[in-house]
């Protein structure tokens, strides 16, 4: 073999580490499904009229992550500027006590009995609300395994050992119909991955970004339902 | 001159660390207190045309909850929520009733107060709290237990009741336990906000009370908006 030929194999390999190690942080293994299930798609976008996604918050085990909503709106917005996507918490600070966990509608025609309440029915007109998006489930840690040790000492501090776990994402968004008072399309999206944490001295996380995931599926399915231009 | 300054960097990372591994060994011991802070929104409703007094007891006012830690794992806990619950009250009253008067005492009949129609009397008597660490679900939560009495300007009892009120919050990556308590119990005074102000007309006293005042003109549609959910 040629020593020149070794040498620069060498340091092209060596070029190319922090890349490789750059790809590897932050990008664990991740398999994701998305189901759709639509029954009225509105033919040309949402046009003028705003779109609020809501995170479902009854169950008492698990809590849909205030975060994950304004990922899909965001991925939504990214997607199609047009559309007006109405941030969860102004939307239900500006329609309080109604949309509240205790208060909230669990089916659309619940929501004719909320327009009996003139200044909830004024709300919604001056917000233009023509979709109400229902986002119900959350991401949770299916496995860990492996050990680490940390230690602080006077010379410093370090890590040494393996750490592994799993997570699992299962979302599903109803979309409702604010005009009809109907649901018009249902979407569901699963995601799991598997994140790993090795540590000699400095601990190197390669997660995998299994929410993240399930919050693009959702977001581009649902920006498939509500965009002209997708 | 030179010779402290060429010492000190040596000096400084040693205790540093040692200063860092004590506030590590004492970070387990030391007391969780949590101010509840929050901002809490207006009712969106057709106001009553009540004219309503509001005397918050100085227990009421000041309102805090303290749980002595059971092990050397855990912590005490110092939640005040006191505070956060005369904000709320104020706002959520001030959007459901035409007038909101505060009383300058709890309503007798030699006491002297402005003229209202009644007087409402909000108390905690009961308020619990779950973190992960005690429970192995990924929330936390703050379940509370009020106790209200609407009272003449006399003091005479017109309605007494209970409510609950409930606030979960998930955990969250790099969230501390107190921020995590302080949103669940946000969301808890929201809770009994919406449970209040849903369920106000429907306890049988007072609405036979606003019968008698002739005085129930938007009950209908807040109940009907309201569903039909469980009585407080």
């Amino acid at each position: 073999m040629n020593p020149h030929s070794f040498a620069s194999r060498l340091v092209r390999l060596a070029r190319l580490t922090p890349a490789l190690l750059a790809a590897l942080v932050g990008a664990g293994c991740v398999t994701s499904t998305v189901d759709e299930m639509v029954f009225n798609e509105p033919t040309e976008g949402v046009g003028d009229a705003s779109v609020v996604i809501l995170g479902r918050r009854h169950a008492s085990d698990y809590e849909t992550e205030p975060d994950f909503i304004q990922c899909v709106g965001k991925h939504i917005q990214r997607g199609d500027s047009s559309i007006n996507v109405i941030g969860e918490l102004e939307f239900l600070n500006s329609l309080y006590p109604w949309f509240e966990p205790r208060t909230a509608p669990l089916r659309p025609a619940d929501l004719d009995r909320l327009m009996t309440q003139p200044p909830v029915a004024e709300r919604l007109a001056s917000l233009q609300t023509e979709y109400l998006i229902w986002v119900d489930g959350s991401t949770v840690q299916t496995n860990s395994a492996g050990s680490m040790t940390c230690g602080v000492g006077p010379g410093g501090a370090g890590c040494f050992g393996f750490g592994t776990w799993g997570n699992d994402s299962t979302y599903e968004a109803t979309i409702w119909d604010f005009t009809d008072r109907a649901e018009v399309g249902r979407v569901n999206t699963s995601a799991s991955g598997q994140s790993y944490m090795p540590a000699v001295v400095v601990p190197i996380p390669i997660i995998a970004p299994v929410q993240g995931t399930a919050c693009d599926g959702l977001g581009d399915q649902l920006l498939k339902f509500l965009s002209s231009e997708h | 001159m030179s010779g402290s300054m060429t010492s000190a960097p040596e000096r400084r990372p040693r205790a540093g660390a040692l200063l860092l591994a004590a506030l590590l060994a004492l970070a387990g011991c030391g007391a969780k207190e949590v101010v509840v802070q929050g901002q809490f929104p207006e009712p969106l409703m057709s106001k009553l045309p009540l004219t309503l007094g509001v005397w918050y007891e100085p227990e009421f006012r000041e309102h805090e909850f303290f749980d002595e830690a059971k092990g050397r794992a855990e912590s005490d806990w110092l939640v005040r929520t006191g505070e956060a619950q005369v904000e709320l009250w104020d706002t959520l009253l001030t959007g459901m009733f035409e007038r909101v008067v505060p009383m300058d005492a709890r309503p007798a009949p030699d006491q002297m107060n402005p003229a209202v129609d009644a007087v409402l009397i909000p108390r905690v008597d009961e308020l619990q709290y779950a973190i992960p660490a005690q429970t192995n679900i990924k929330v936390y939560e703050i379940w509370m237990r009020y106790a209200f009495e609407l009272v003449t300007t006399q003091g005479e009892t017109i309605a007494d009741w209970t409510m609950t009120a409930y606030g979960k919050t998930p955990t969250a990556f790099l969230q501390s336990d107190e921020a995590a308590v302080n949103l669940a119990a946000v969301v808890a005074l929201r809770d009994a906000g919406a449970h209040f102000a849903t369920s106000f007309t429907r306890v049988p006293e007072v609405a036979a009370w606003m019968e008698a005042l002739n005085a129930p003109a938007p009950t209908a549609s807040a109940e009907a908006a309201a569903g039909p959910e469980d009585g407080p």
